[in-house]
């Protein structure tokens, strides 16, 4: 039986893009991250979720390290989802990775991912993580995450050095003097 | 204007050419499809350059088409672009020579007349060179001298004769773990070598030495250092350099090169007039851009009478493996001298340049140490899976990310043996797939001969003999076909009949009175060492005729 979730996600978008934008690129680093993704049951939209609202959850779930050590991980998925040397084809990616993760939130717990409770969110991901799409996601995933984590403090993520401190790294010399984006 | 001498790529098989006329006086002018950087711009930004791939075009505006090659004649086809399967090294002025490491081998004197010495294998195009060791010695020392090549010579089995009693560098500074590594060797009744470098250890030749950043390989130098066809050369030298020009097509008539065309940043089509031509683009875009030059003259492609064009594409055949050392079996003085970063391994292995097997004496090749590059993304990416080959991440991930980290370093091993030239494995066009520019892209035929793992094989056996005497754990490495993008060669063979050959044996094409193509194409065998050093000694040798040419015709 298909029954419709999600009007309080349709809202909170409604919100999001009544957000004034200052120019063009920021519109655009904005909108990717933050457009509407449809989780469906086959027949029937189910609800509406975002893909860095679903991200950023399960990458703190996936690697919880990085938030206690203050990466502003979310900051980076935003540079990654709009960056124009990754290809379309992973942005594309990522974000359908959202609604099938959702997709199989509903199908077990009847709930999107980011509602449900710490273990039910990892049981999912370890289910997923037998599938063919969902290691490659959560691989991705955990990737950008230690991009984020490890990558210059110049991307604005890696705040402080915070990342590399926890490892005794020190970054190879001269630094960037500016995000490659 | 005509330009005396017109150049295509600006990486090691160019630069020595453009350098060595314009010092002579003669109007020169390089085409780089790639930007102009300069030690001011290059950083240590490990996302930019190693995640974003920042100095090579992304795949989906210029892309090849792979057919990789079974031994019965099938092939699977592969997208570049749909594949991620990327056979660009380095579009910036100065080419890949960049990005290198810098580990600088000559070629043995055997690996010029490889067919003669250890005779036909089955399969296989071997041939012996056109010219010989002691033909490219002078301009092996001259690279030496001129590009910087820092290191020690030491008296070992397969020491190819020189003409300089050493180095004019000596040795970068070394990690103490070298020290383990010779008293490993030594026990097993090897040599070790150290590994030389075109890096310059002190400031020297208008560039600055070594600062010791901890990022070679893959990265811009930001001294000078390294010796890079851009630092070494094209800054030293007055020859006219248009970055951002891609050249699509050579025009010519029966005998001559007329004009090159290339497409500007903002794909304008632009042209220049020149007496000489010299293809320097990598073997790949170099047999492209020939082929893509066709006309009614050369209706296979230009300089394309024999056939041969494209044939025998040679890469370095071998592979990598890795050693880990725990703090768990080490002193804390070895703890801290393993986690000291900056100096360099450098250290080789040619014990086994040829070996015997099976009652016959077979060509081996060079196992290169290093320690496992400081990209931290990489490294803790690597940590992802566990040994059973399963994901894990949360608190499992967090402790074994940490311990390899802070407590433990990798030692890999790189094997380089010969990559034997085959029918199978070509450059051709793909006329079905056209790159942003609307031309036709680069279609590489792959295949890797049966020898070649075996040799591989037998080579990293030896490597993890050493490892495991140093008392590395965790040793494994892989010998496979899949070929290195960066060791490329072949596609334009030099030889003496101009029926089964592209070039002379002075790299100017048989068909062609003023084409010359002086990057790694001109090689019918590879040898069992990295290619750059012998691409620079080459491009020397190519300048000394091409310049005796031109004085022939002002005379």
């Amino acid at each position: 039986m298909c029954i419709p979730h999600g009007t309080m996600s349709l809202k909170r978008k409604k919100g999001d893009f009544l957000i004034p934008f200052l120019n063009r690129r920021e519109f655009l680093l904005y909108s990717f991250a933050t457009s509407a993704v449809f989780i469906t049951n086959g027949c029937e939209v189910n609800g509406i979720t975002t893909p860095l609202e679903t991200l950023s959850q399960v990458q703190k779930d996936l690697f919880p390290k990085s938030k206690t050590l203050g990466i502003n991980t979310q900051h980076y998925m935003r540079i990654v989802l709009n960056h124009p040397r990754i290809d379309d084809k992973t942005k594309t990616f990522l974000k359908n990775s959202v609604a099938w993760l959702n997709e199989s939130a509903y199908e077990r717990y009847q709930k999107k991912y980011i509602l449900l409770n710490d273990e039910h969110r990892q049981k999912l991901l370890h289910q997923i993580s037998t599938t063919q799409w969902g290691e490659r996601w959560i691989y991705k995933l955990l990737s950008f995450g230690f991009e984020a984590m490890l990558g210059d403090p110049v991307y604005g993520a890696n705040i402080n050095e915070a990342g590399w401190r926890w490892l005794k790294f020190e970054g190879g010399r001269p630094r960037p003097k500016k995000a490659y984006l | 204007m005509i330009y005396d001498v017109c150049i295509i790529g600006s990486g090691a098989g160019g630069a020595p050419i453009a350098y060595e006329l314009s010092r002579a006086g003669f109007r020169v002018v390089v085409l780089e499809k790639g930007e102009y950087y300069t030690e001011d711009d290059f950083d240590k930004d490990e996302l930019a350059v190693t995640r974003r791939d920042k100095f090579t075009p992304p795949l989906w505006e210029q892309k090849h088409i792979i057919h990789e090659y079974k031994k019965n004649g099938s092939f699977m086809r592969y997208d570049g672009e749909e594949y991620n399967w990327s056979f660009w090294n380095g579009s910036l002025v100065g080419g890949s020579s960049n990005l290198m490491s810098g580990y600088f081998h000559r070629m043995k004197p055997d690996d010029f007349r490889l067919r003669s010495v250890y005779g036909a294998i089955e399969g296989a195009n071997v041939i012996d060179w056109a010219i010989s060791y002691e033909e490219l010695e002078p301009y092996y020392d001259k690279v030496e001298k001129v590009i910087g090549v820092s290191g020690q010579v030491v008296k070992h089995t397969y020491q190819e004769p020189r003409s300089s009693k050493d180095f004019p560098y000596p040795p970068l500074k070394e990690n103490k773990v070298a020290q383990w590594f010779d008293t490993a060797c030594f026990d097993l009744g090897y040599t070790p070598i150290p590994t030389p470098r075109a890096i310059l250890p002190y400031n020297a030749q208008e560039r600055n030495g070594c600062y010791y950043s901890n990022f070679c390989g893959s990265y811009g130098c930001a001294s000078g250092a390294k010796g890079s066809a851009r630092a070494a050369l094209l800054q030293k030298c007055n020859a006219k350099i248009i970055a951002n020009a891609f050249v699509y097509k050579l025009q010519s008539d029966a005998k001559r090169v007329t004009k090159a065309y290339y497409y500007s940043r903002y794909g304008l089509s632009h042209s220049i007039e020149a007496k000489m031509f010299v293809v320097a683009a990598q073997p790949i875009e170099s047999v492209r851009l020939l082929l893509n030059s066709k006309n009614k003259h050369y209706p296979n492609g230009l300089a394309n009478s024999s056939g041969e064009l494209g044939k025998n594409l040679i890469f370095s055949a071998g592979g990598s493996g890795s050693g880990r050392f725990v703090f768990e079996k080490l002193s804390k003085k070895q703890q801290k001298e393993l986690m000291e970063i900056g100096v360099f391994f450098n250290r080789s292995l040619q014990e086994w340049y040829e070996y015997q097997h099976n009652g016959t004496t077979r060509k081996g090749g060079t196992i290169d140490f290093l320690f496992e590059h400081q990209n931290i993304i990489s490294r803790v990416n690597s940590e992802i899976y566990d040994d059973e080959g399963r994901l894990i991440w949360g608190e499992a991930l967090e402790k074994k990310i940490y311990k390899n980290i802070t407590q433990s370093r990798v030692l890999t091993f790189e094997v380089f043996n010969d990559w034997l030239p085959t029918d199978l494995c070509s450059i051709g066009v793909d006329e079905s797939v056209q790159d942003k520019f609307g031309v036709n892209v680069g279609l590489i035929n792959l295949y890797g001969h049966p020898h070649d793992l075996e040799v591989g094989e037998f080579l990293a056996q030896k490597a993890v003999g050493v490892l495991e005497k140093m008392g590395a754990v965790d040793i494994s490495y892989s010998i496979s076909s899949a070929p290195s993008p960066n060791l490329v060669a072949g596609g334009c063979r030099f030889g003496y009949d101009a029926k089964t050959s592209v070039l002379d044996k002075n790299c100017k094409a048989h068909d062609v009175e003023n084409l010359y193509v002086s990057d790694a194409s001109f090689m019918p065998t590879g040898g069992s060492v990295p290619y750059t050093w012998t691409i620079y000694a080459n491009s020397f040798r190519v300048a000394d005729v091409i310049k005796k040419e031109l004085a022939k015709e002002e005379i």
